[in-house]
């Protein structure tokens, strides 16, 4: 197990050990697992190639505001799935299905093209022509991602757990549902958030096909698509590549060991009842 | 208690009209773009042409044949190993913790970031898979501008990527199995390869079937390491169902012919999805996680 867990992490450790060698180095005969020199001026002139500022911040805004807006929407419409009645409920929920089992590549082409003639937004008239729509656009990047069932089917899953005489309770008391599912429901659906968050923000920080067509100007670029461009914009030179790999893969990281269970729950959960 | 919540509606909106307008429309219009020569400027109706061309354009067929065996590898691999690291640790071993995360951050990872490492141990002048090489001798080779090897490299690097996923699928399973049915093949005397055989495999099946066929549903989904680390190449050798979506659709602005792709994309996905329905509802009464 030993050798597997090092043969998993060695791609990581060369990732690491790349971006610390010097540009001398690597280009001499001879290898050696460990930089001969340390140097850490090639995350410097690395993130100089480009505004990398600017993608870290692009990239960061899309994550957060994909994950507030998903966690909103899918906690509200799994509530109303698991607990409220209504007619057309089965239709509605029946028809939420297909979008679990349709994968977005399949849809992209007809989702760019709605967003490209999107009313009155980049330069769209009220028709949607004559502009470049919501390309290049935060919004256009988002919309994709915070569209989806998997919260909803999430939520509705974990709320269909909760005894009934919870609700019960708070109807004796006169409390309504909107404040039923806010006072009584959310803050006992944590560790739910929590699940779905890490599952989100890790889809939208990694996504690279969709940045890739919604953005023409590197202003907009997410930093994976950044990444994928900086090797085609410049001649490899893998010590600096290497460095720019580290960088958009550390902040990822860094929360995944801060909240594993919940990354390991999303893993289980997309597995099992997704 | 027999009352009806209007508010439901009020809180079901929002999701619902994300899920409309960007998930149940576009499978519409991509329906609709399918009969048309859209180019991003004009349309006209073409009927089926586009789609007798997908029996026609070879590229097409590449692509199927590169995914269909990217798929079967790439499943058929990391379920095994998978299935292996969980069995390893499924008895909680010491530093359980620290092997877990290592299998799990190559899942977290983003494909760019991976395909850029892996690109680099893959280079022909001086990646370390050649340097491993000749430690033993054997002359450098080519990687990834072999058509030969290409595609295989992809299958090692994406098998290295969603072992983790399996793993702990995997190991949930595992440690759902009741303990007692063990405890009393022991007793009756079973050694350890019969209750493999006899209680793990037969227990894991539920888990198993999901594996394989969201293994295969993703597999057909396979475009990021095949951009960066090929981009198709080399003369199409890697080239995958949806690269091509990507590339008639983004590169030669042909939408409909990349629409009328992206339906029989769906229609396979759709396939094997029912297939999961129809047979896979032995798994539906085990809850786990």
């Amino acid at each position: 197990m030993i050798v597997a867990s090092i043969l998993m992490l060695a791609p990581f450790f060369l990732m690491l050990t790349t971006s610390l060698k010097s540009s001398a180095e690597l280009k001499s005969i001879g290898f050696s697992v460990l930089p001969r020199e340390t140097t850490i001026s090639n995350y410097l002139v690395a993130m100089q190639r480009g505004n990398w500022v600017r993608y870290f911040y692009n990239s960061f805004v899309i994550t957060t505001v994909t994950v507030l807006v998903s966690l909103v929407i899918n906690s509200m419409a799994g509530y109303a799935f698991a607990r409220l009645r209504f007619p057309g409920r089965q239709a509605l929920f029946v028809s939420s299905l297909i979008g679990l089992m349709i994968p977005p590549q399949t849809t992209m082409i007809p989702v760019f093209i709605m967003l490209r003639h999107f009313p009155l937004a980049g330069g769209n008239d009220l028709l949607g022509s004559g502009g470049i729509g919501l390309i290049n656009s935060y919004t256009g990047l988002m919309i994709p991602f915070i569209a989806g069932s998997f919260g909803v089917f999430l939520f509705r899953q974990y709320y269909l757990n909760f005894p009934h005489s919870l609700d019960d309770a708070a109807e004796i008391d006169g409390v309504g549902k909107l404040r039923c599912f806010l006072w009584i429901y959310v803050p006992l659906s944590k560790p739910a958030f929590a699940t779905l968050g890490a599952l989100k923000a890790t889809q939208t920080w990694n996504e690279y096909i969709w940045p890739l067509i919604m953005t023409t100007t590197s202003d907009m670029r997410t930093v994976q698509l950044a990444l994928a461009l900086f090797r085609d914009e410049h001649e490899i030179e893998w010590n600096y590549l290497m460095s720019a790999t580290t960088i958009i893969t550390i902040p990822l990281v860094v929360l995944f060991l801060f909240a594993q269970r919940f990354f390991v729950e999303g893993i289980v959960t997309t597995g099992i009842k997704g | 208690m027999r009352n009806i919540h209007p508010i439901a509606y009020v809180l079901i909106l929002p999701f619902y009209m994300f899920l409309f307008f960007f998930i149940l429309v576009p499978i519409g219009m991509n329906i609709f773009l399918s009969f048309t020569n859209y180019d991003l400027i004009q349309w006209d109706f073409v009927g089926w042409k586009n789609y007798r061309y997908l029996f026609q354009d070879s590229h097409f067929h590449i692509s199927l044949r590169n995914t269909s065996l990217y798929a079967f590898f790439t499943v058929g691999f990391s379920m095994v190993l998978g299935l292996g690291a969980a069995l390893l640790l499924k008895g909680n071993p010491p530093g359980i913790k620290i092997y877990r995360i290592s299998f799990y951050i190559p899942y977290i990872a983003s494909m760019v970031a991976v395909s850029m490492i892996w690109l680099w141990i893959y280079d022909p002048m001086d990646g370390i898979a050649n340097k491993i090489l000749n430690l033993f001798g054997i002359p450098s080779k080519q990687w990834l501008y072999d058509s030969q090897y290409a595609l295989s490299c992809i299958i090692v690097m994406s098998v290295w990527k969603v072992l983790g996923y399996n793993m702990i699928v995997f190991l949930t399973g595992l440690q759902a199995i009741p303990p007692y049915l063990y405890e009393a093949a022991t007793i009756d005397g079973a050694n350890s390869i019969q209750k493999f055989l006899k209680i793990t495999l037969p227990m894991l099946q539920p888990i198993t079937f999901f594996l394989f066929v969201t293994g295969v549903i993703n597999s057909f989904k396979v475009f990021e390491q095949v951009a960066i680390l090929t981009a198709g190449g080399p003369s199409n050798a890697t080239t995958t169902v949806v690269h091509q979506i990507y590339n008639r659709a983004f590169n030669e602005f042909a939408m409909g012919y990349a629409a009328a792709m992206s339906i029989a994309l769906l229609l396979v996905i759709a396939f094997i999805t029912l297939f999961n329905y129809r047979y896979g509802n032995q798994g539906a009464d085990l809850e786990i996680g």
